[in-house]
């Protein structure tokens, strides 16, 4: 068990991600630090909060009904990102170690989540400034047992949900609705589960005794866990085949090579995880508007511009900084082909001003809201078009990292380098420096003409950038491929 | 016609590939041998132009193939899986690959159906080439090396994860091949295969070609001395 775990360990540190970039792991490490020390200020200054909202002095009540909720939505949180890592343990399965064993093995690795440090970081401040000083010792180590067999309740009922989640949707579904009803009953007080939920910790962590109701549900998941993996542990189940999906972009192989690699660059999107979720996560950002787009920030020039960069082209940005690394599977595939470079940079190109224009089509009805809001995101568009396309391919010759396609998108920053950061420098540079010069000169009025002039003058010079980027990419090519060979 | 001058390809101190001067005729059925780490995929990579050489070019049809791509519109290459698109299905692959070289739906289908024996494109519907045995990987890898009717043919072991009769099958097309002019470079660990098909065996050994000589009887049983430990 000991020596598995330590396996884990050694794909985690030995993983040629770490090894390739040791910047980037430091500020990854650092923001990490951050983020994990808010949350235990939050936690620590949560009765202050509380109180502040709620007038009420017994902050551990209200504190443990909030905890209903937070159970509710840390069980839907890792519905949607905690992975099962029921895959590693492949190599394991003709060893001759007890499948019995073996088994504990990704159930107890899945006790190490990020989610259930955040859990655990969110409680333990709080309980120790609030319950474990104030309360009698065995009422707050029963209340203490109690909340974290909630935790690990849910650690492990996921692999349930998600195992099922892959055959039928019934269940889950089912199990969602009855959530939101929950909800729904208790925002129209109808009944309140959180009071009840907040009752029953109470009188659970009113004796020692008790503590057999939460802890007999903790080993209930475990178990139900285990005997589910214990029937699926067979090879064929951890790799499920994905059956054909026809996409219906066959019209695109009528328009030449070009349309042909567009119809590549479709499927390759919409077959695989990670550019999949990525456009997902991207539409999804479309909805930030609704917070972008308020009376007060409608007059403010750097937010209507940041959001009228980023809100429409969330898609074409976040998906070309990591232009030609998408392709680094198949590379040498698209080296050998009659393909020639410029053509394949061309598809590149006219595929990313596609996703820009139908983002703006999909962020228009912000119009509704202010009518300026639809000029702001044309001038945007025109930049992007005709600038920031122009500079995520040129800087996409300088990638060199590989791109596993079939892992999510979520905290994944496997092909994320210093390319990226020099991507996103110019692209929000050059508006801020034409905001700045403008103010200066006080004829801000001007400012958005001159974004979109901006981008005519790109659009204009696109045949001669296309060139030099070509140029450029020829130049390169050996080391993007010897990079992308790297996995 | 393949000509190689002065090639050398270094990682670090470490010589991968040092060919001073090699010509490959048209005519010529070259099979490729060595241990692993001889260089052979050093030489196939070099010739298709997906590596830099650390010193001197390789010219196809007196053409550098780093400065052209003309080499691309008669060259067939399968050397690794890295050459198929993994979310594509076989199909949607060699009508791809088909497209690049003017060939039509129905081209492609032609083709598979005359190389049905050796790849069934009707058992492999409705998956992803990612989804396929390594086997059959190779299989869609070298028919779409085939499909655009190359005139220099590059397969990188192609006899690896292939049943018995594929063998047999790839064997005699590549013989056929051959008689059509095609220059063809084959890699192999098979030394049986190799000599009966090739006329032409060349052998690597840490980088250097030590032999290169015309097929004959003895062949094979010369190299079967060299590889013995």
């Amino acid at each position: 068990m000991y020596t598995l775990l330590a396996h884990q360990w050694k794909e985690k540190i030995r993983s040629s991600f770490w090894q390739k970039n040791i910047v980037l792991n430091i500020l990854l490490g650092i923001l990490g630090t951050y983020f994990l020390l808010n949350i235990v200020v939050v936690s620590l200054f949560l009765d202050k909060i509380l109180l502040l909202y709620f007038k009420t002095t017994d902050v551990v009540t209200l504190l443990t009904q909030f905890l209903f909720y937070f159970f509710l939505v840390d069980l839907f949180v890792r519905f949607l990102f905690q992975q099962v890592p029921s895959l590693a343990i492949q190599p394991y399965l003709t060893l001759p170690i007890p499948k019995s064993k073996l088994l504990h093995y990704p159930l107890i690795k899945s006790i190490f989540s990020f989610l259930n440090l955040f859990s655990l970081l969110l409680i333990l401040p709080f309980f120790i400034k609030n319950i474990f000083f104030t309360q009698h010792f065995q009422f707050s180590f029963s209340w203490l047992v109690c909340v974290l067999s909630i935790v690990g309740t849910n650690n492990f009922i996921l692999f349930l949900l998600k195992k099922y989640f892959s055959k039928q949707l019934a269940i889950p579904l089912f199990l969602f609705a009855s959530i939101a009803l929950v909800l729904a009953l208790e925002f129209t007080k109808t009944t309140s589960f959180s009071i009840s939920f907040s009752e029953s910790i109470y009188w659970i962590s009113s004796s020692y005794l008790r503590l057999i109701t939460p802890l007999t549900m903790l080993a209930l998941a475990y178990f139900s866990a285990y005997t589910m993996l214990r029937k699926n542990a067979y090879i064929e189940d951890t790799h499920i085949q994905n059956n054909i999906k026809s996409t219906g972009f066959d019209f695109l192989n009528n328009y030449g090579q070009i349309g042909q690699l567009l119809g590549i660059e479709l499927k390759m999107i919409l077959r695989n995880k990670r550019p999949r979720s990525l456009l997902v996560i991207s539409l999804l950002f479309i909805l930030y508007g609704f917070m972008f787009y308020k009376k007060g920030t409608l007059d403010n020039v750097l937010i209507m511009s940041i959001s009228g960069l980023m809100l429409p082209a969330m898609f074409a940005i976040s998906y070309g900084q990591f232009m030609f690394s998408w392709d680094s599977s198949y590379f040498d595939s698209l080296l050998t082909q009659k393909i020639t470079f410029y053509e394949y940079i061309k598809s590149k190109q006219i595929f990313l001003i596609i996703a820009c224009i139908l983002g703006f089509v999909v962020s228009l009805p912000f119009a509704f809201i202010d009518y300026s809001i639809a000029f702001i995101n044309a001038a945007f568009l025109l930049y992007n078009i005709g600038i920031s396309i122009t500079i995520m391919l040129f800087l996409g010759t300088f990638n060199t990292r590989y791109i596993d396609l079939g892992k999510g998108q979520f905290m994944n920053y496997e092909g994320t380098g210093f390319t990226q950061f020099l991507v996103m420098l110019p692209i929000f540079g050059i508006p801020f420096l034409i905001y700045v010069l403008f103010d200066y000169l006080g004829i801000t009025p001007l400012y958005y003409y001159s974004i979109a002039l901006f981008g005519v003058i790109g659009i204009v010079l696109n045949k001669i950038m296309l060139v030099k980027i070509t140029k450029e990419f020829k130049k390169r090519r050996y080391t993007m491929a010897l990079g992308f060979r790297k996995k | 016609m393949i000509e190689i001058f002065e090639l050398e390809k270094r990682y670090g101190s470490q010589v991968a590939l040092s060919v001073p001067s090699l010509q490959i005729n048209q005519a010529d059925f070259v099979g490729l041998v060595g241990n692993n780490g001889a260089g052979k995929t050093t030489m196939l990579s070099l010739i298709l132009d997906l590596i830099k050489p650390s010193k001197g070019y390789v010219c196809s049809n007196t053409e550098k193939v780093s400065e052209t791509d003309t080499w691309k519109t008669y060259t067939g290459s399968y050397l690794h899986s890295g050459f198929l698109i993994p979310f594509l299905s076989p199909l949607e692959y060699f009508e791809f690959v088909g497209s690049l070289h003017g060939k039509n739906k129905a081209d492609v289908q032609d083709f598979l159906e005359e190389n049905k024996r050796f790849f069934d494109i009707q058992s492999f519907k409705d998956k992803y080439i990612r989804d396929l045995s390594s086997g059959n990987k190779n299989k869609v890898g070298i028919l779409s090396a085939l499909l655009s009717e190359p005139k220099i043919l590059l397969l990188d072991e192609p006899f690896s994860n292939l049943d018995p009769s594929s063998q047999l099958w790839l064997k005699s097309k590549l013989k056929e091949i051959h008689q059509l002019g095609v220059l063809t470079i084959v890699s192999s660990h098979d030394l049986n295969h190799l000599t009966e098909i090739c006329n032409r065996v060349i052998l690597l050994e840490e980088g250097l070609i030590i032999n290169d000589s015309q097929t004959s009887n003895e062949t094979l049983s010369e190299l079967e001395k060299y590889f013995k430990v």
